[in-house]
């Protein structure tokens, strides 16, 4: 168990804060598990805050672009994949919310502070949410490819050293297993169907490539003025930094995209044997600035479902707040 | 005729009259629950907590399996393919409730939606209260087939029930605000649930034919079950303003429902997707 | 009003037990404004995904859990106490084998047979 006892830590301790983070350092590198009300350098606590409400809320705000596909889907077979895919998504959101909430919980911030963060800015969620969908092709592009370069930064965490957040990754990348197979189910029927179908999917990918690249994040922190992968590389959160989990994601989707006989919008991407990288086009990196600031296509429209959403279920809120036991 | 159970659909089918009135609940069973789960799913994100979008999203998805079961049954019975009968019929050849294919609230699900917690408790609340005595009832069937999906959606079914019921105690027991809400809610019932408690042109063939309850039983059952649960009661037996789906009425708002969920189905019927 | 919204959110921990043999085990968290809307949703999360034939959810104050100290402590028994775990009683299986033959100790294994009853 977890909990946050109030005024637990202050129970006397002789240690100093250096003595502290030794202790601490060897405790990650032993490979054991941080808990909530252990000590962690500050560092290490903000770093886990900012990763995990931003982990939290993609989950969240990425069921808004498929829920613009999930009604429409064109059988009774996929609008029940899509319903199973975004309702994941959604529990995979309020387990990550949690586990944020709890790190947060000594600043004095609950869900209802991270929900106001959410749509005052404050928290942000990863770039691909805020890009606009135009067709059922992006459904699929999203379910295969977005899903894809999830899972791969979410694998690369499974062993992290802060406990809860390292159990929450375990069922969801359990649960993301099937995400893949319904991606590859709705990409390949598209690949083997009509010219219009085909082309479809093409004009998708060429659309989302890019988002899809900057998904991880830039390779150094001189583009967006910070970077944490260091942080939690060296403090055992995550194994690769951004350029890594890049090449990984090319690893293994490029070959797939083109033995469905798709092109990449990027002429120059090719693997070097020799560096046993890929050389690509960098992305504009601005943009990923722009988007992630909440500037991006759709961000600000999203951002305002959920703030009507919110504020519509503000009387409900209120209704229940006055019962503390249920009366049944 | 009245006692016998119909294992097949093959025998089903050697009886014309029989296989009509089978056919005509079915389309009700599965129509209704395919656009209350399309409604559902509208609702995706915009729940009062987060918690309760990962419940409802759930109940969701499971209804919209149970149409498929509905539609599955439908398609033994000749009637054509799930996916055609689920996309490309007419709003008038639907058969489900005006009141279940209304309108979330004003806005688009994808633009502004302005949805209404209420509306969304109290109708959910009033058709899972329906649908169980339906299923129920199914068990006894004569159409073997139904009585087997019937008990397979009432496992899922229960849960949903509970889950509705459960809104609906806590909020008419809260605050003032709550309860008027609530209480419109439930006046709004009252002048446009009707069509849902009815049998449609086929009502006396099915009872006679003993796939289903007759429909005076079914709505004094109903309407005990939710005077059961609520605080403020229905007097008497709702009425249908919106019009009658049962009888293929409908409004713009099936109209609506119909174009979304079908948008990508209709770019190419001969697809595969 | 924020104060009321407020306490509409209530932490809530979920355990469940997934067959007979197996203990309650603890899950995760949710919040919610009571105890029976929490067992609401603690209900969906474990029906669409894992076997459960029970669930408890109890209202997180009402827990009283280890603080980091007191965790520390508890790994930190003396291992002075043979008299409690088997290894501490070896010694008797050669002495069983001077007495007689056939005769063996009280393993684990053995004791845990006889849960089968005793065949007449």
């Amino acid at each position: 168990m977890y909990l946050y006892i109030e005024g637990g830590d202050l129970i006397q301790d002789e240690r100093t804060d250096e003595e502290q983070y030794e202790l601490f350092m060897e405790r990650i590198n032993n490979g054991e598990k941080i808990e909530p009300n252990d000590w962690m350098p500050d560092d290490y606590r903000n770093a886990l805050i900012r990763l995990i409400s931003m982990h939290g809320m993609s989950e969240i705000m990425g069921a808004l672009p498929e829920k613009e596909w999930t009604p429409k889907a064109p059988s009774l077979k996929r609008k029940l994949a899509i319903m199973a895919k975004v309702q994941d998504e959604m529990g995979h959101g309020q387990l990550l919310l949690r586990v944020a909430e709890d790190l947060q919980k000594p600043n004095g911030i609950s869900r209802k502070e991270m929900m106001e963060g959410l749509l005052d800015g404050k928290i942000k969620f990863h770039n691909v949410f805020h890009m606009k969908t135009k067709s059922w092709a992006d459904a699929a592009i999203i379910a295969w490819l977005v899903d894809g370069a999830a899972i791969i930064t979410q694998t690369n965490m499974l062993n992290a050293s802060y406990g809860p957040y390292q159990r929450a990754l375990q069922r969801i990348c359990a649960e993301e297993v099937f995400h893949a197979q319904h991606g590859e189910a709705l990409v390949m029927a598209l690949a083997n169907g009509t010219k219009e179908q085909r082309d479809m999917l093409q004009e998708a990918l060429s659309r989302w490539w890019e988002s899809l690249v900057m998904f991880f994040g830039p390779p150094t922190p001189k583009v967006t003025g910070s970077s944490r992968q260091d942080i939690m590389i060296k403090y055992k959160i995550r194994v690769n930094n951004n350029e890594e989990l890049r090449q990984a994601f090319f690893d293994k989707y490029i070959p797939r995209i083109k033995a469905l006989g798709l092109e990449l919008p990027d002429k120059t991407i090719a693997f070097n044997e020799e560096t046993n990288e890929w050389t690509y086009e960098q992305p504009d990196w601005e943009q990923f600035k722009q988007t992630i600031n909440n500037n991006g296509p759709r961000s600000k429209a999203r951002l305002k479902l959920r703030q009507i959403a919110y504020d519509n279920g503000s009387w409900v809120r209120r209704a229940l707040a006055h019962q503390p036991e249920a009366v049944v | 005729m009245s006692n016998e159970i119909i294992k097949t659909a093959e025998e089903a089918r050697q009886n014309p009259a029989y296989k009509a009135a089978l056919v005509e609940l079915l389309y009700q069973f599965a129509d209704d629950d395919l656009i209350i789960s399309f409604r559902g799913s509208e609702w995706l994100g915009l729940a009062p907590h987060i918690e309760e979008d990962v419940a409802f999203s759930s109940i969701t998805q499971n209804t919209m399996g149970h149409a498929t079961m509905f539609f599955g049954l439908l398609e033994e019975l000749g009637e054509g393919d799930s996916d055609t009968l689920a996309h490309e019929r007419t709003a008038g050849a639907r058969r489900s409730s005006t009141y279940l294919e209304k309108v979330n609230g004003p806005g688009s699900y994808i633009g502004e939606p302005d949805y209404d917690w209420a509306l969304a408790v109290v109708r959910n609340f009033l058709y899972e209260s329906l649908k169980r005595i339906k299923l129920e009832a199914a068990t006894n069937s004569s159409y073997e087939p139904l009585r087997q999906i019937a008990r397979k959606a009432l496992l899922e079914q229960t849960y949903h029930l509970a889950h509705w019921r459960l809104w609906i105690e806590q909020l008419q027991d809260s605050t003032i605000e709550a309860k008027g809400k609530i209480r419109m809610r439930l006046e709004e019932a009252s002048r446009e649930f009707g069509d849902a408690l009815s049998l449609g042109s086929k009502a006396e063939e099915i009872h006679r034919f003993n796939l289903l309850i007759d429909e005076e039983t079914l709505k004094n059952r109903w309407l005990e079950k939710v005077n059961g649960v609520l605080k403020e009661k229905f007097d008497s037996i709702p009425k249908m303003v919106l019009g009658d789906g049962r009888r293929g009425e409908y409004n713009e708002d099936l109209e609506q429902a119909i174009g979304i969920f079908t948008e990508v189905y209709m770019s190419d019927t001969e697809a595969v997707w | 009003m924020a104060q009321e919204e407020r306490n509409f959110y209530r932490e809530y921990e979920v355990f469940s037990r997934k067959s007979n043999k197996l203990p309650l085990q603890h899950q995760f968290s949710l919040l919610a404004p009571n105890k029976d809307m929490a067992m609401m949703m603690a209900q969906e999360n474990f029906m669409r995904r894992e076997d459960a034939i029970d669930i408890w959810v109890v209202e997180r104050d009402d827990i009283r859990a280890m603080t980091s100290e007191e965790k520390q402590q508890l790994t930190k028994r003396l291992d002075n106490k043979d008299y409690r775990n088997t290894k501490g009683y070896g010694y008797l299986r050669k002495l069983w084998r001077e007495k007689e033959e056939k005769m063996g100790m009280l393993d684990e294994k053995e004791i845990f047979s006889w849960s089968k009853g005793r065949k007449s």
